[in-house]
């Protein structure tokens, strides 16, 4: 398992390299200019050209490229043009947020959309089930901004249950966290569901029901253990959302986050900014990958072997 | 276990929801900042990319400006200029003092001024060439040149007075963790995108004369909100979780009018839209054309329809309160269908088979470019509705905001839709100088006589006086060439809780601020 771990970590340095060239080219791609964002309209062009040499915009894109890489290597993401600030201190300012908010969504799809997905499969075909894979097709398809504005009017104007926006109270972080987690939640059903439903046909399952063992014991102990393992790995394919992927939910309910921070750079082209925001999502992906590649060799023997072979 | 643990469980959970909607404090009150102060990310005026309301609290000026854009005195109470404009006298008011105890006092002034230095804001202290204390509260600026536009530099916000010693001590972290000045509030608690938690300052005692109350404020606990989306900021105000809303968005207005304890108060916008028109390529070339173009745009019908009402229809650059506004009548640009459609005629232009009009064979079609806001494309969309009725074809094109700019670099726009928040003549300069092709002057427009006009405007100008008459002249040349369409100048909607705040019968100062906030009571 150890070596199992090391060598899918080091896989992770190419895609690490190849993500960094991407998200430097991709912005800088872009038609725009920090400088625009950060002088008044009337500025001299002088002055826009000390800013632009300042922080090396005048540069070719490989030399600008190179440096950004030669800082990145010392763990330093640079300073932010407009904002004025440490890329690393804006981040960090910011990814508190993010992580309450998608690792809150997160747990509730995990442990509402696994529950779901449970009951439905327990009771396939039958009105509960269609009415719960309802739910999940709107889960899935409701945009999320309408959603959140949905949530607000019902949970917090007319109940006044929760806070309509804002981070200042951990009560602030419910609404936003189920609306975000609504789409994990129908996925995460829909699959458990048919992962139950096709193991239920498996041999060592009439084995099971032909030794006596009751149902909720099979259904708990056995179908489940093996209907989490396609769940685990779509969830961990969506860690890259707890980083900076409630963007929309994010502006809906006035909160701060990755997702907000990489929004206001890419309008202002605060390249430093997007590029150590895009860094950080891509990263996330990456260790949600691994994370997820990780529990499931951890959970199947087989894949393990597979890599070995 | 379980059950002994439910009882507790249930009064956290009750006593934690409650606590999110419990009324605030009488003495506090949460302010939702307007749109374009969100993301500022240090409250440090000196290097500053933006400042917000939170700064306007935390720091004084030296001269404070009214909404009729003109110049009061604040922590200067008086000053003098010499007849050349190159030495002022600042008499400073005694008796100031920092958050942090620090005296203010000419020495402040000293220190500060040379701070500029290498900032993106040292063009507000470009034309001081040293500061000279004359006195414990007199200070002296020796000009390197004349700067007829100083106290306006002096009265705004990037130039609020922070503490030395604080400023000095905090270094990089100055304006993220520390916020010192004479405001009437002192910084609580800051984060970036979120809030900034004021609290009042209970020494102040130095207001300016715009505001009645010259002592400390009566909200103790402000705490100013950002909010990106207005429905969000809407709902706010209706479950009580903010008392006033800085700016409504004239789309939302309506819904405010719904709320039974919300008011509304209007006071003078803060800038103008306009539509440049490049003058380097056909058909606006022709100044005839140009002309036809702004005689077209029935801007009342603007106003009416897509802001119920609110607001001016734009008549020249600048808005309607500034003295270098107060042009010739007969240079102003108002809808005049006919004389647009005799222009038209007379430059070769005539009505085709399906209304649009052609010359040589070649239908009149221009592209009309926007920005992605919706405001920007719903006036954009009336406007090429409104060309069309003359019978020119605009076709749309929309873009990001950051993205236009780069798009105006390259000078193939045509006709353009966009806007400027800024209350002073200079911005004739930044926009049409021929110095900046392209961005910001998107009309391409490079005209001898303007360049020797903007210059004198710019840089011919000893005193205020002489500063607005070269400017109004300039102004007029532009207006006389129509290198741009004025189209609409906007209000400024505040809306607030009346069960909690009283506000000042007129809302003092170019923008809500500091002034107003002093004369704010809770109920």
């Amino acid at each position: 398992m150890t070596k199992y771990a090391i060598r899918r970590v080091l896989a992770l340095l190419p895609v690490f390299l190849v993500v960094t060239g991407i998200v430097f080219l991709l912005i800088h791609l872009v038609p725009g200019d920090p400088i625009d964002n950060l002088v008044r309209a009337g500025s001299d062009p002088e002055q826009r050209a000390a800013i632009a040499r300042a922080y090396g915009l005048d540069r070719s894109l490989v030399e600008q490229y190179l440096t950004w890489m030669g800082h990145l290597a010392q763990g330093d993401l640079g300073t932010a043009i407009v904002q004025r600030r440490p890329v690393a201190d804006l981040i960090a300012e910011n990814i508190g947020y993010s992580l309450a908010l998608g690792g809150s969504a997160l747990a509730f799809s995990a442990i509402v959309g696994v529950l779901a997905g449970v009951v439905a499969a327990s009771f396939q075909d039958r009105p509960l089930d269609r009415m719960l894979m309802g739910a999940a097709l709107i889960g899935s398809t409701v945009p999320s901004f309408w959603l959140g504005l949905l949530m607000i009017l019902l949970f917090a104007v007319e109940l006044g249950w929760v806070p309509v926006s804002g981070a200042r109270h951990w009560t602030s972080v419910i609404l936003p966290a189920a609306t975000v987690g609504l789409a994990g939640m129908a996925l995460v059903a829909r699959v458990t569901r048919i992962a139950m439903v096709q193991t239920a046909r498996a041999d060592f399952v009439t084995l099971l029901h032909a030794n006596g063992v009751s149902r909720f014991a099979i259904q708990s102990r056995h179908l489940l253990r093996h209907a989490l393992v396609p769940v685990l790995t779509l969830l961990s394919l969506r860690i890259g959302l707890i980083v900076g992927g409630s963007v929309t939910v994010e502006y809906v309910f006035a909160r701060p986050g990755l997702g907000s921070l990489l929004i206001r750079a890419i309008n202002q082209r605060d390249y430093p900014v997007i590029q150590g925001c895009l860094l950080m999502l891509a990263v996330a992906v990456m260790l949600g990958t691994l994370i997820g590649d990780l529990l499931q060799a951890a959970m199947d023997p087989r894949q393990r072997e597979e890599q070995r072979s | 276990m379980y059950t002994s643990f439910r009882p507790l469980v249930w009064a956290a959970l009750a006593l934690g929801l409650v606590s999110t909607n419990a009324p605030a404090d009488a003495a506090d009150a949460t302010f939702v900042l307007a749109a374009n102060q969100n993301g500022t990310p240090v409250l440090d005026p000196i290097r500053a990319s933006l400042v917000n309301l939170a700064d306007k609290l935390i720091y004084d000026c030296l001269v404070q400006q009214a909404e009729d854009q003109s110049f009061h005195p604040h922590l200067a109470t008086s000053w003098t200029v010499t007849p050349d404009g190159m030495e002022w006298t600042f008499e400073l008011k005694p008796g100031v003092t920092f958050h942090d105890g620090e005296p203010f006092d000419a020495e402040t002034i000293r220190w500060w001024v040379p701070k500029f230095a290498g900032t993106e804001n040292a063009y507000l202290v470009e034309a001081i060439d040293r500061v000279e204390v004359v006195g414990p509260l007199t200070v002296r600026f020796v000009m390197k040149h004349p700067d007829a536009n100083l106290l306006y530099n002096l009265s705004s916000g990037f130039m609020g007075i922070p503490a030395p010693k604080a400023y000095d001590a905090a270094g990089a972290e100055y304006g993220t963790k520390v916020a010192v000045g004479t405001g009437p509030y002192r910084l609580e608690r800051f984060a970036t995108g979120v809030e900034t938690v004021l609290k009042r300052n209970p020494a102040y005692k130095w207001a300016s004369a715009l505001s009645k109350n010259a002592g400390p404020a009566p909200i103790d606990t402000l705490t100013l909100r950002e909010i990106g989306d207005p429905s969000t900021a809407f709902l706010e105000m209706r479950t009580g979780g903010v008392d006033l809303v800085v700016d409504v968005p004239p789309a939302t207005v309506p819904r405010y009018q719904t709320l039974a304890n919300a008011k509304m108060q209007t006071m003078p916008g803060f800038g103008i839209f306009y539509m440049p028109i490049n003058t380097t390529v056909e058909p606006f070339t022709d100044v005839a054309v140009r002309r036809a173009v702004a005689l077209s745009i029935d801007r009342r019908e603007i106003v009416d329809n897509l802001y119920a009402g609110k607001g001016k229809a734009a008549t020249t650059f600048l808005l309607a309160s500034l003295p270098e506004a107060k042009v010739d009548p007969k240079l102003e640009l108002v809808h005049d269908p006919k004389t647009a459609a005799s222009l038209l005629d007379g430059a070769g232009w005539k009505p085709g088979p399906d209304g649009i009009r052609v010359k040589d064979g070649k239908p009149l079609v221009v592209t009309l470019w926007t920005q992605s806001d919706t405001e920007f494309k719903r006036m954009t969309e009336v406007i090429q509705a409104q060309l069309k009725s003359v019978g020119i074809r605009a076709e749309i094109s929309v873009f990001d905001t950051s993205a236009i700019r780069a798009e105006y670099k390259k000078g193939k726009q045509q006709l353009a839709v966009r806007s400027y928040g800024w209350n002073n003549a200079d911005i004739l300069d930044w926009f049409f100088s021929g110095e900046r092709i392209g961005y910001p002057n998107i009309s391409m427009w490079k005209d001898d006589k303007a360049e020797a006009l903007r210059l004198k405007a710019l840089k011919g100008s000893r005193t205020l006086d002489e500063r607005i008459a070269n400017f109004r002249a300039y102004h007029e040349y532009v207006l006389e060439q129509v290198p741009f369409a004025p189209i609409y100048e906007p209000v400024q909607t505040i809306a607030y809780n009346a069960d909690r705040l009283t506000l000042p019968a007129t809302i003092r100062g170019p923008q809500f601020s500091a002034p107003t906030v002093l004369d704010i009571t809770v109920k």
